[in-house]
């Protein structure tokens, strides 16, 4: 099925309410059904990415950023658009996020669950955390990763037409109007 | 093939599209050559209605792209997915860099034209005077009398909205009924009336239709969906493929020729006339020769010097016009990239509907009389910006991450406001363009090398330039305000200017007050490269006025049998 016309019926079948989960899952079956080969990140580091980015942006009664296939977009954006120095710069950041995130725990990186990884999102994330300096790299990752998986999040086709305000043919401009009453509080997607 | 005709135009951005419109509604059979491909109105835009999510990576500059597209890149915006395919190819189209120069175009029918961004004011004689009263380069051969019933010819046919606002400085037009401001623009505007007596912020003046239609192809009212670059299914702005060329098609009088490229103009020396074009089939490489009683010049500045350039002969060894020695020199831009920004926490319950592609314009106030006149520079700049709501607010940060930090993104960010000048850019010899023979390109024809650089005149605008926006800002009781003076070269406001100026003097100039080459007057030059100074106001309405002020009186010589 054509993922635009999956949208625009299920627009105009059920109105705006949060589409659920399952009706997600269905118009991005209609997307090419092959598994993701990553270009940025190894199979088993993406995995972990995905994790850490689940935990960023969580599936709520909004889909999260596993089932949305944040980390596949964001692995191929690093690569797509991010110069050789950044993404190299992004590796090293990684390494060091693993490395701290073993020392913390005194695990091998293989071995960290979610609460682990959550622990190191927080002391980097949170605000009013003292970083030490030999983990500025590794937060410095934490940072950057924040802002792929939002970029991720907001260039999302279903959170795109469905979540945030979206309007691809407005119309009309009107320069100052009330948030509530033009968008109910939600940014423009576009 | 028909090789006789009464006009040549070559090229069809803004000023071929209005010389062809004008020649062909005269009644001259008229050939019109554009170098590049076909683009057809609203059928050949072909992501005029993608979303962001349409592209792999969203609305990006790809790594992919900067390879075929290094220099087009460096604009930051127009080699994004949704517009890259209007720009050229530079392993393609090679220039060289003594110094670095920002050439940014496309090779389409249309031109700049699709890609433009619309900003349409008129000159005033603060600059066709300005030469002269500075001592500096040549006089104008015209003023604002001059241009001014063209001025409102063009923007009646083409549809700019806009404020009229009574300054000298800033002549008032024949405009549609304004876009509005936003609720931080709306601010800015009554602080600016309220703590200056000099200036004052009104909307941008843009070729975009804000009620009713225009002439061309169904043209009707802007949507707000804020994709002009693309093309525009509504042929909401002005293009020469929405507007002028289907105008010139609808008289029977136009052949239209792409992959027409014009590199040479030929010269007749017994009667002291152009004769005709010669041109390379870029599909087939075979060479044609095309004549007419006018050839006009519209290809843009770079382009139609480099063919004067190469238009030699026994009469014009260096290049056809060229006995002054100007062609390829003082070549203008205007220099931007410096201003301020800052943001504020008011107004968090307001918000705009719909996607304004336009700006706020801050008419220049410098050097116009009296109190206004600056020690450390001649000239002047205007101001454009807008203010917006987007990136993160401040409770994101506190957030951090998770469920409660995933609903706030969702949410609109502060809002933030932006002010960069546009500066006017002296005229010097030595800033010019030259022809390389060394490197040639594909078709065998010289490649243009740039040398020319800001000198001190235009760093001591900047400098006010930066302070002037900070200070506005400030007043405005805005917070965190920056000033900025970012990465630019000459080139960068992409609106090359001045390498064929008008003059009164053949020894001094190129052309006369009414474009056309000195000692060849059936050759008529009417884009950025007639420019005598630059002003500070973006160009393209200039041109298009120009253009048709040329082709009548290009008629009216043909008339009385003086061409």
């Amino acid at each position: 099925m054509d993922r635009r016309k999956a949208l625009k019926n299920i627009g105009t079948g059920i109105g705006a309410i949060a589409v659920t989960p399952t009706v997600v899952s269905m118009f991005q079956s209609c997307q090419t059904a092959a598994s993701y080969t990553p270009v940025f990140f190894n199979a088993d580091d993406l995995n972990k990415v995905a994790q850490l980015m689940e935990l960023i942006i969580p599936g709520t009664e909004i889909p999260g950023a596993i089932e949305l296939k944040l980390p596949e977009f964001t692995d191929t954006y690093i690569k797509a658009v991010w110069s050789e120095g950044d993404q190299e710069n992004l590796s090293k950041g990684w390494a060091a996020f693993l490395n701290a995130a073993s020392q913390a725990t005194g695990k091998d990186a293989a071995q960290l669950e979610n609460s682990d990884w959550d622990a190191q999102l927080a002391k980097y994330l949170k605000p009013g955390n003292d970083i030490p300096a030999s983990e500025a790299t590794a937060a410095a990752f934490a940072e950057q990763l924040r802002h792929l998986t939002v970029n991720a999040f907001k260039t999302n086709e279903y959170i795109g037409e469905n979540v945030l305000a979206y309007a691809p043919i407005p119309g009309d401009y009107k320069g100052c109007v009330d948030l509530m009453e033009t968008t109910g509080g939600k940014a423009w997607s576009l | 093939m028909e090789t006789k005709y009464d006009a040549i135009v070559v090229g069809t951005g803004v000023s071929g599209g209005w010389a062809a419109k004008e020649l062909c509604e005269k009644g001259l059979k008229t050939l019109v050559l554009e170098r590049g491909r076909m683009i057809k109105h609203i059928e050949d835009y072909p992501t005029m209605n993608n979303d962001p999510w349409d592209y792999e990576s969203g609305e990006v500059i790809t790594n992919e792209t900067k390879r075929v597209q290094p220099k087009q890149s460096r604009t930051g915006y127009t080699t994004a997915e949704s517009s890259k395919h209007f720009f050229v190819n530079d392993h393609e189209h090679p220039y060289n860099e003594t110094q670095r120069f920002d050439w940014m175009r496309g090779y389409h029918v249309g031109g700049r034209s699709i890609t433009w961004g619309r900003q349409s004011y008129r000159l005033t004689d603060f600059d066709f005077e300005a030469n002269i009263k500075d001592g500096i380069a040549v006089d104008w051969p015209i003023r604002y009398k001059d241009l001014a019933p063209w001025y409102d010819y063009v923007e009646g046919y083409i549809g700019v909205s806009g404020q009229n606002v009574g300054l000298p400085q800033f002549p008032d037009g024949n405009y549609l009924k304004p876009m509005d401001f936003n609720c931080v623009e709306d601010h800015l505007q009554e602080s600016i009336s309220k703590n200056y007596k000099d200036r004052l912020l009104t909307i941008g003046r843009t070729a975009i239709i804000t009620e009713g239609t225009k002439p061309g192809l169904g043209r009707m009212t802007c949507q707000y969906r804020s994709r002009c670059i693309r093309g525009c299914p509504f042929g909401a702005y002005f293009s020469s493929n929405s507007s002028t060329l289907p105008a010139a098609e609808n008289t029977g009088n136009m052949t239209l020729r792409p992959n027409s490229l014009v590199h040479e103009v030929l010269y007749d020396a017994d009667k002291k006339r152009a004769t005709g074009v010669r041109v390379i089939d870029t599909e087939t490489k075979e060479v044609f020769e095309f004549s007419a009683k006018v050839i006009f010049l519209c290809a843009s500045a770079v382009p139609s010097t480099s063919i004067l350039m190469q238009s030699k002969s026994e009469a014009f060894p260096n290049g056809m016009g060229n006995e002054s020695d100007q062609l390829g020199r003082n070549i203008m831009d205007h220099h931007l990239g410096v201003g301020a920004s800052a943001t504020t926490d008011d107004f968090k319950d307001k918000y705009y509907f719909g996607r304004r592609n336009n700006g706020i314009y801050i008419p220049r106030f410098r050097n116009i009389g009296g109190k206004t006149d600056q020690k450390n520079f001649l000239r002047g700049y205007g101001y454009q910006g807008g203010g917006s709501r987007s990136g993160w607010t401040s409770k994101v940060a506190e957030l951090g991450y998770g469920a409660q930090f995933k609903e706030e993104v969702l949410n609109p960010g502060s809002w933030s406001i932006g002010l960069g000048g546009f500066g006017e850019v002296l005229p010097y010899e030595d800033n010019r363009m030259t022809l390389d023979y060394n490197k040639l390109d594909q078709w065998g024809l010289p490649t243009v090398t740039f040398d020319a650089s800001l000198k001190e005149n235009e760093f001591n605008m900047r400098k006010d330039m930066q302070q002037q926006a900070v200070e506005m800002l400030e007043n405005a009781r805005f917070k965190n305000v920056k000033g900025h003076d970012g990465d630019y070269a000459l080139g960068l406001g992409i609106h090359e200017m001045g390498t064929a100026r008008m003059g009164h003097d053949r020894k001094t100039s190129v052309l006369n007050k009414y474009n056309q080459i000195h000692d060849v007057p059936n050759v008529f030059v009417t884009d950025g490269s007639a420019m005598t100074s630059a002003s500070n106001v973006n160009p393209s309405l200039t041109y298009m006025a120009m253009t048709a002020r040329a082709a009548n009186h290009a008629v009216e010589e043909l008339k009385k049998m003086n061409l």
